[in-house]
């Protein structure tokens, strides 16, 4: 089992292998000529200088919240359902149990306004 | 041979790299797909793929003569472009930042093709070329500044110490923008804030004082420094942009103190967003040559996030001079009317008519006046379609775009059998637009505007307004014209008016039966003063002027989209990114005929 | 040699993928286009802006390629043709597509440019949307197999495809493999006319052509897991395999490419509206009548 994981690396490996040659393919053909305001990012006719690495006011993030509960969900979920027929339906009230305590959740994070464009 | 090549010897894989270029042409359009269309083009019935941005196009191509200004954004795009690139220039001279052409073709689909034609094998013998030379152009350099950090005011050009305090100054960029633009109140405000921002950067020095000192004279070898250089400057930047504070609260205690000061203290003057955060808000311009908007529009949005918190907005192209107590012949100032607007050449031919004609009191039959009414209701047609393509561009609809940008090459000389046989397509691209899910809920509510009397045409029309010239016009009256108009006043009403207006104009044209441009009246050696509006697609015009002995003297024009254009502020605040640029979009503004 | 085989047929998979998309956007079937265009981004100067961050820009469409290129590993073609069938093989599929994320943000992040930036967020918005529309469907399809095994969730679907079995599921992991791969409507991070190319826009030459070969891979493997997870992979009447499984994905891929051409782009908010209030409840509710199913008719 290890060595498809290996196998896996190899992958990863001879794929950056094939970009760096297509990159070297590339240079061939001839260096990038440095021009003035070439590398100016491009804003559709004026030159933008300015940096724009700040802190980004991103809205969703009360999703963002609900969110990370519900993939700590899901990480159970995936033995769960592997081994669901066999359990039988104690498995599904055990797990229906859970999903509904994380639906009603989300129902109270939807009613104090959680899920809106902030 | 192209000016734009790259350097090296064409041989093997450079070869063959070329024939794939030949094949593969990718352009840039200036100025943008709505000119080009108005003008009858169809780019990609050429053979060349339209990209979005520079840096993925092989081909700059521009459509027709343009402003200085813009002449300039367009040498940027072209510095921009990845070499090997490619200028072709349709239906114009020399476009001074811009190198020489490789291309030049006349202003038509046939010239179009030829040029491309000509590309093509332009592309495949010199995409590759053993010297080349860089472009250059004044507005691609750095302009630096050097300024003093405690004393802002202190702005110099050479490297020194300031006056005042003997510290050296720092550099730093100066906005490009600023060597072209006139003034303009959010540019002073920005000069302002600028202060600002040295002042803030003071205050930090307290809690980030070692930092200060290690990228004082650092030349950004060092990444880490170079980050925390940029982020000073970019979170106080855009932080002070937009100054609801005062400069009082700026000048107290802090100069060289340097004491612990909590994140609260750091960002307890910045602006706040609309849900209370303090966050860092950026500068950027959506240019003249955004895919999108109105090309000629340089809008310039504050950004907080992907929400606009200001926008600035203002058109790059020419202001036509018109007379001001000097004489100009009628068929000249007819032309210069026509040739202002672009997307409108008939709409402004008939207005400078009409008032010429008021003014020399001559009156004209009714068969020129049918005729000039179907010229006008079909022009009106072709500036809704290409709005439509525009429309469908913003919103991401690929079908949309399409089939509006070929329905309005079909109706551009049509006659009038063929715009009755073309009436089931509009009608289905009608039925069609109704039927697509999801075209409601994205624009119900978008760029909402109040009742306003300065508004003009289908915008006034969809807040309630019954703004219209030809509701007046004995001719209009005549044929059984009705003005339509919409309540709620927001994108999706205005998308409505247009439509409606669409039909109606087939109406119109089917009733009035003829399409002709009549050559104007021959004014012979009038004197007087007249007036004329008329009914543009964007909104009355009015056109006022003064003749003496056959030769125009004085005129004034008022446009829709000047008053228009300063509607843009209230219609993108606090809206996002998407949102406000469809409303701006809604507005169907041209930016060819506002007046400064 | 299993590899080579799949990844030669993941290469004609893309260049099919090229060919379908410039069918939906002009009408026209040109053949020779897309190998042409990436022989021409090769001999195209390759501009990396100034003040960037190097990393950043330099692997995001390498991490881009690999990620889609590790999720498809484990679908398999064929009976026997899979690069390695791994024993949680649903689940390695979703750990190899967050990265598409990290690719984009890095893209995003990389070039200190305002649209790309922009781009860049609004998909970690959109992340957040579809990320469980992809993962909960996966658990209904593994609780019907009884294993993470991609050969035998395949297996599992002999008489009944789980399209028809679990429609619900295949709605929804029909619309977030769309919003992955970031195809319109759900393109808010390469919106042509909001941001002006935005996270692509700063790529030209070589690296632009990596970035693009790394979408096409993308699409082809979420249209491939598609076809694994509801479609039955390989199964089929008359014709071998690797034909159904052949025409089974193009067919999906036509129609992932297709859709978008018809509605207007969807908003961040509207899209993370939707799939909260709706896609979840949803989800949840396919969940538990796939557990009931499951057990009634074994």
């Amino acid at each position: 089992m290890l060595e498809q994981y290996g196998l896996l690396l190899g992958l990863i490996v001879g794929a950056t292998g094939f970009v760096l040659s297509l990159y070297a393919l590339a240079r061939t053909t001839g260096k990038t000529r440095q021009e003035p305001g070439k590398d100016v990012p491009a804003t559709g006719g004026q030159l933008s200088r300015d940096p724009v690495w700040v802190r980004y006011h991103a809205r969703y993030y009360g999703y963002a919240l609900l969110f990370l509960a519900f993939d700590m969900e899901m990480a159970f979920m995936y033995p769960w359902a592997v081994v669901y027929k066999q359990v039988g339906l104690v498995a599904l009230l055990d797990m229906g149990v859970f999903l509904a305590i994380l639906f009603l959740g989300l129902l109270y994070g939807w009613s104090q306004g959680v899920l809106r464009r902030q | 041979m192209i000016v734009g090549a790259r350097q090296g010897k064409l041989s093997g894989l450079r070869q063959l790299v070329a024939k794939a270029m030949a094949r593969e042409l990718t352009g840039f359009l200036v100025p943008g797909l709505d000119i080009a269309h108005a003008q009858g083009l169809d780019v990609e019935a050429a053979g060349v793929r339209l990209v979005a941005s520079p840096r993925h196009a092989s081909v700059l191509m521009v459509a027709g003569d343009i402003s200085p200004a813009l002449r300039n954004a367009a040498a940027i795009i072209y510095a921009q472009m990845a070499r090997p690139r490619a200028l072709l220039v349709l239906g114009a001279g020399g476009l001074s930042p811009l190198p020489s052409a490789d291309v030049t073709s006349e202003l038509s689909q046939p010239g179009l093709i030829d040029g491309i034609a000509q590309l093509r094998i332009a592309f495949a013998e010199g995409a590759f070329r053993p010297e080349v030379t860089d472009f250059d152009a004044p507005m691609l350099h750095v302009r630096v500044e050097y300024t003093c950090p405690m004393h802002p005011e202190v702005v110099q050009d050479e490297p020194g110490s300031c006056p005042k305090c003997g510290m050296t100054l720092e550099p730093r960029e100066a906005s490009a923008n600023d060597v072209d633009s006139h003034p303009h109140e959010t540019h002073d405000h920005h000069h302002e804030s600028h202060d600002h921002q040295h002042e803030v950067h003071n205050h930090d020095h307290g809690s980030h004082s070692h930092h200060h000192e290690a990228h004082d004279h650092d030349d950004h070898e060092s990444h880490s420094h170079q980050h925390e250089a940029e982020d000073h400057q970019a979170m106080d930047h855009s932080g002070m942009n937009h100054g609801d504070m005062d400069h009082g609260s700026m000048d107290h205690g802090d100069h060289g103190d340097h004491a612990f000061m909590s994140m609260i203290d750091v960002t307890k003057d910045l602006p706040r967003s609309s849900d209370g955060l303090p966050m860092d808000w950026i500068d950027v311009p959506f240019g003249p040559f955004f895919p999108g908007l109105p090309s000629g529009l340089l809008l310039t949005l504050t950004l907080d996030g992907d929400t606009v918190a200001g926008s600035s907005a203002r058109t790059l192209t020419e202001n036509v001079a018109l007379p001001h107590h000097s004489a100009l012949e009628p068929l000249s100032f007819v032309a210069r009317l026509s040739n202002m607007e672009p997307l409108a050449p008939l709409a402004y031919r008939f207005l400078a008519n009409q008032a010429m004609e008021n003014a020399a009191g001559i009156e004209i039959t009714t068969v020129t006046a049918r005729g000039r009414v179907g010229a006008l209701e079909r022009e009106r047609i072709t500036s809704h379609l290409g709005w439509l393509a525009l429309f469908g561009q913003q919103m991401g609809f690929g079908w949309l775009l399409r089939r509006a940008a070929a329905l309005q090459l079909k109706f551009r000389h049509a006659n009038e059998q063929a715009i009755m046989a073309l009436k089931p397509d509009i009608e289905s691209l009608i039925k069609r637009l109704r039927r697509t899910p999801l075209l409601k809920s994205r624009n119900a509510g978008i760029g909402r505007l109040v009742q306003d009397n300065a508004l003009r045409g289908p915008v006034a029309r969809a807040v309630g307004i019954d703004n219209d010239a030809r509701s007046t016009d004995p001719v209009y009256t005549a044929l059984g014209f009705k003005a339509i108009s919409r309540d709620s006043g927001d994108s999706l009403a205005r998308l409505q008016v247009r439509l409606d207006e669409l039909r109606q104009s087939l109406a119109l044209i089917d009733a009035a039966g003829t399409i002709e441009l009549f050559e104007p009246a021959n004014i012979g050696l009038a004197t007087g003063a007249g007036e004329a509006f008329v009914e543009t697609p964007r909104g009355a015009a009015h056109l006022r002027l003064t003749l003496e002995k056959g030769l125009v003297v004085t005129a004034q024009l008022e446009t829709p989209s000047t008053h228009h254009l300063t509607l843009t502020d209230s219609l993108t605040k606090q809206q996002s990114l998407g949102d406000a640029l469809l409303a701006v979009g809604s507005l169907d503004l041209s930016p060819w005929e506002i007046r400064q | 040699m299993t590899t080579a085989l799949i990844l030669l047929l993941l290469a004609v998979g893309a260049y099919l993928v090229a060919v379908i998309e410039a069918w939906t956007v002009s009408g026209r079937w040109q053949l020779a286009a897309p190998i042409t265009a990436g022989i021409a981004l090769l001999g195209r100067e390759s501009i990396v802006p100034r003040k960037l961050d190097r990393v950043f820009f330099e692997v995001a469409p390498v991490l881009l390629l690999i990620s889609a290129l590790l999720a498809a590993t484990v679908l398999p073609l064929t009976p026997g043709l899979i690069i390695t069938d791994l024993a949680t093989g649903a689940l390695f599929i979703n750990a190899a597509l967050v990265y598409v994320l990290v690719a984009l943000l890095m893209a995003g992040w990389g070039p200190n440019g305002a649209y790309a930036m922009i781009g860049g967020w609004r998909f970690l918005g959109q992340l957040i949307a579809y990320a469980m529309l992809i993962v909960m469907p996966v658990t209904a399809v593994a609780m019907r197999a009884e294993s993470l095994l991609t050969t035998q969730i395949v297996t599992s679907q002999a008489d009944l495809w789980n399209i028809l079995y679990q429609p619900l599921g295949f709605v929804l992991f029909f619309v977030a493999a769309m919003a992955l791969a970031f195809l319109p409507p759900f393109d808010l991070t390469t919106a042509t006319s909001e941001l002006a190319g935005g996270v692509e826009a700063e790529y030209s030459g070589v690296r632009l052509a990596v970035f693009r070969l790394g979408r096409l891979v993308l699409v082809i493997t979420l249209a491939a897991t598609t076809v694994v997870f509801y479609l039955g992979g390989w199964q089929g009447p008359w014709l071998p395999p690797w034909a159904w499984s052949a025409i089974k994905i193009l067919a999906v891929t036509a129609l992932m490419l297709l859709a978008g051409r018809v509605l207007p782009r969807i908003r961040e908010a509207d899209l993370l509206n939707l799939c909260w209030k709706l896609g979840i409840p949803l989800a949840l509710l396919n969940i538990f009548v796939v557990g009931l199913q499951v057990l009634v008719w074994p």
